[in-house]
């Protein structure tokens, strides 16, 4: 399936004429040569670059006629003919003379700067031509030069500025009516060519939908598949492990030694600990699928963090944790993805209730603010440098990140205590699916100290979301 | 014969070995009202008669454009080059996507022409956003199509100021130009400085320069002088 519009021929992308005679009306043609001819008595032929005749307005002049009867007449004047018709005149006007006297012009009509046919005007009588030509009077000895001179002046005799005036008009009404032409059959094809382009986006779009929905069906049962295996593979036994060593641990199988009660505390807390992980991974796993196609939307930010303080509530309850939300209006209304935005701060809310000790603080602060931080990068120039943005704050009384690993704790998999006995728990994710998903909302993240004593988390989304 | 040289992410650019000419196409990108065809218009005013042809407007009857604009330049360069410039504008009104999709098929380089007044800022943004995709529907790299960005109508009240913009130009990567297109400013500038963006472009995926041994500064060079622009700023 190609997802691209339907080319258009090259005349239309380019503007082009590629052949007058498709575009032109020849009746509009005549009649522009015939008022000419009325006017002047100048017979005229209209041929297109690939020879094609598109007007002929002439009156066979009584000479042509004269010299036609003759012997000799007949193919001088159709070799005349001959040679004014491949006349190869590009830019400027040429002049061809006829052994008669008369003489004839080919102008070469140009067009965008480009040849696009030529018009023969004549013949006529220059004003300077008094006397029969030597040529004419050669060329047969039966011919009567009292008869041919007499049919001579019958010619429209012509001054050369005159001429050159004639020209120049039929020039000009030549290119208007080419132009006029042009713009008329482009506008028609252009018409046809929106019309079919706005009707295939349209059938595009419904197939992409019904093949969407086809897809989500599918991926739904995956999805459902996957996480009935995964549960059932993983999470059975591990509930098992749980269950049993935390059976033992309260001593329902009998009394332990002190040893043997530490051993089954770990193997209870590493089992919790285990479970935790692998939602983490589950999550980064569904992340990493569906960062592409973001469902953007208006979002409340001040409702997703009401809500993500409900989530940790229990968490934050069994650490006796002081939890304050400071959000400086109602709403904070943003252009993003609602389900990540939530996943966003839920990622951050966990992170701090994970590393804020027992009777600590943690504060979630929101407001408005304008920046011009993260304007960068192709089209950052359009970008206003106020920007409205939303800054929200989650700051904790943990044990803070040193400086030094402000740079890496974003890094996929990074811990800042990397020791194989460290305190903390898992995957080593979740910042990094913080940066991915606000850099997907065209936003950015920050890590700073808290006046609380630990880390401060700065998450500052644009408003009107990413400029791609 | 001309052919259509098409390579991926490498701008089609229409040559004519024989003739020795260079057919190139301009399109000018923008939203609705933010000067495009008055661009047009304007140059229509400064480009001396024989490196001009006629303007064609397709208009409706409110003055707003319909299909498209062109207004076709050539120059015959010293060393027999004719090079062929097709300027198109699309048309700006949000309804006509499918028509602007298509005025972008075969384009050489675009210039975009952003309405400074404050209160068209997102409009820009708009358009710039249905440019890229626009582009992407066309099969080319929007980041690597020639591209140069004029902010139009530095006269009226209400626009972002000058040391703004120079703030905001310094993170992008185009060069930026700013223009009054009703009074003719800034509209040369713009022509030369995407031609000579988009011709450096088509010297690196054509070799113009030793198929036809002109090189790019001579012709930027010349049409520079023919539009009456002084010579490239040091």
């Amino acid at each position: 399936v190609t997802f691209s519009p339907a080319t258009l021929p090259t005349e239309l992308a380019y503007g082009e004429v590629e052949g007058i005679e498709s575009i032109l009306d020849r009746e509009s043609l005549t009649k522009v040569c015939r008022s000419i001819h009325d006017l002047f008595g100048l017979s005229i032929r209209l041929f297109s670059n690939s020879g094609a005749l598109l007007a002929d307005v002439h009156t066979e002049a009584s000479i042509c006629r004269y010299v036609n009867t003759l012997e000799a007449g007949r193919p001088a004047c159709a070799e005349i003919v001959a040679q004014v018709k491949s006349v190869e005149a590009d830019r400027d006007i040429v002049c061809h003379p006829c052994f008669t006297g008369a003489e004839y012009r080919v102008v070469p009509l140009r067009y965008q700067e480009r040849l696009i046919g030529r018009a023969i005007v004549g013949p006529f009588l220059p004003v300077s031509r008094t006397q029969l030509p030597r040529s004419l009077v050669v060329l047969d000895d039966s011919i009567d030069k009292q008869l041919a001179a007499e049919r001579l002046a019958e010619l429209p005799r012509v001054r050369e500025e005159t001429v050159r005036r004639i020209l120049d008009h039929l020039d000009k009404m030549l290119e208007m009516l080419v132009f006029a032409s042009h713009r008329a059959r482009l506008t028609s094809e252009m018409h046809v060519a929106s019309v079919r382009e706005s009707h295939r986006e349209l059938a595009q779009k419904s197939e992409r939908l019904e093949e969407a929905v086809e897809r989500l069906r599918h991926l739904d049962e995956l999805k459902s598949n996957f996480l009935a295996t995964v549960s059932h593979e993983l999470r059975t036994p591990l509930t098992s492990i749980i269950g049993y060593s935390e059976m033992l641990e309260t001593g329902l199988a009998g009394d332990l030694t002190d040893e043997q009660h530490d051993f089954v505390r770990t193997i209870h807390q590493k089992g919790k600990q285990l479970l935790s992980l692998v939602s983490v991974l589950l999550d980064a796993n569904r992340l990493e699928r569906g960062l592409a196609a973001l469902d953007f939307d208006c979002v409340d930010v001040a409702a997703v963090l009401r809500s993500v303080r409900e989530t940790i509530r229990p968490a934050v309850d069994a650490k006796r944790i002081r939890l304050e939300i400071a959000l400086e209006e109602e709403s904070f209304v943003i252009v993003g993805d609602a389900i990540r935005i939530e996943q966003l701060f839920s990622n951050l809310a966990d992170n701090a209730v994970k590393f804020t000790p027992p009777d600590g603080m943690i504060r979630l602060c929101a407001r408005a603010i304008t920046t011009n931080d993260f304007a960068s990068g192709f089209g950052a120039v359009l970008l206003p440098r106020d920007r409205p943005a939303i800054e929200i704050r989650i700051d904790d009384s943990g044990q803070g990140i040193p400086p030094a690993e402000r740079a890496k704790i974003f890094d996929a998999f990074y811990q800042v205590d990397g020791s194989k006995t460290r305190r903390h728990g898992g995957a080593g994710l979740g910042l990094s699916i913080v940066k991915s998903l606000v850099e997907a909302h065209g936003g950015s993240v920050a890590v700073d100290d808290s006046d609380l004593g630990g880390a401060r988390l700065v998450v500052t989304l644009p408003v009107d979301g990413p400029l791609r | 014969m001309s052919d259509i040289l098409e390579r991926p992410s490498a701008p089609p650019m229409q040559i004519d070995y024989k003739t020795r000419e260079l057919t190139l196409k301009l399109v000018y990108y923008g939203p609705a009202l933010s000067g495009k065809t008055t661009n047009l218009e304007a140059l229509h005013e400064l480009v001396a008669d024989q490196h001009r042809g006629r303007l064609m407007t397709l208009e409706t009857r409110d003055d707003r454009t319909l299909f498209f604009d062109l207004l076709p330049l050539s120059f015959e360069t010293t060393s027999g080059l004719s090079v062929r410039i097709k300027l198109f504008t699309v048309p700006g009104q949000v309804m006509h996507d499918a028509t602007r999709r298509l005025m972008l098929q075969g384009v050489d380089g675009v210039a975009f022409i952003a309405d400074s007044q404050i209160s068209e800022t997102q409009s820009n943004l708009e358009a710039f956003r249905s440019m890229q995709r626009n582009l992407r529907d066309n099969g080319f790299v929007p980041e690597q199509v020639p591209l140069v960005i004029q902010f139009n109508k530095r006269d009226l009240p209400g626009v972002r100021s000058d040391a703004e913009i120079d703030e905001q130009a310094a993170h992008g990567s185009e060069p930026v130009f700013k223009a009054v297109a009703l009074r003719g400013v800034g509209v040369l500038e713009t022509l030369v400085g995407l031609f000579e963006r988009t011709w450096s472009q088509l010297e690196a995926a054509h070799a113009i320069h030793e198929k036809f041994g002109v090189s790019p500064d001579d012709v930027a060079g010349e049409i520079r002088a023919r539009l009456g622009l002084p010579g490239e700023a040091a």
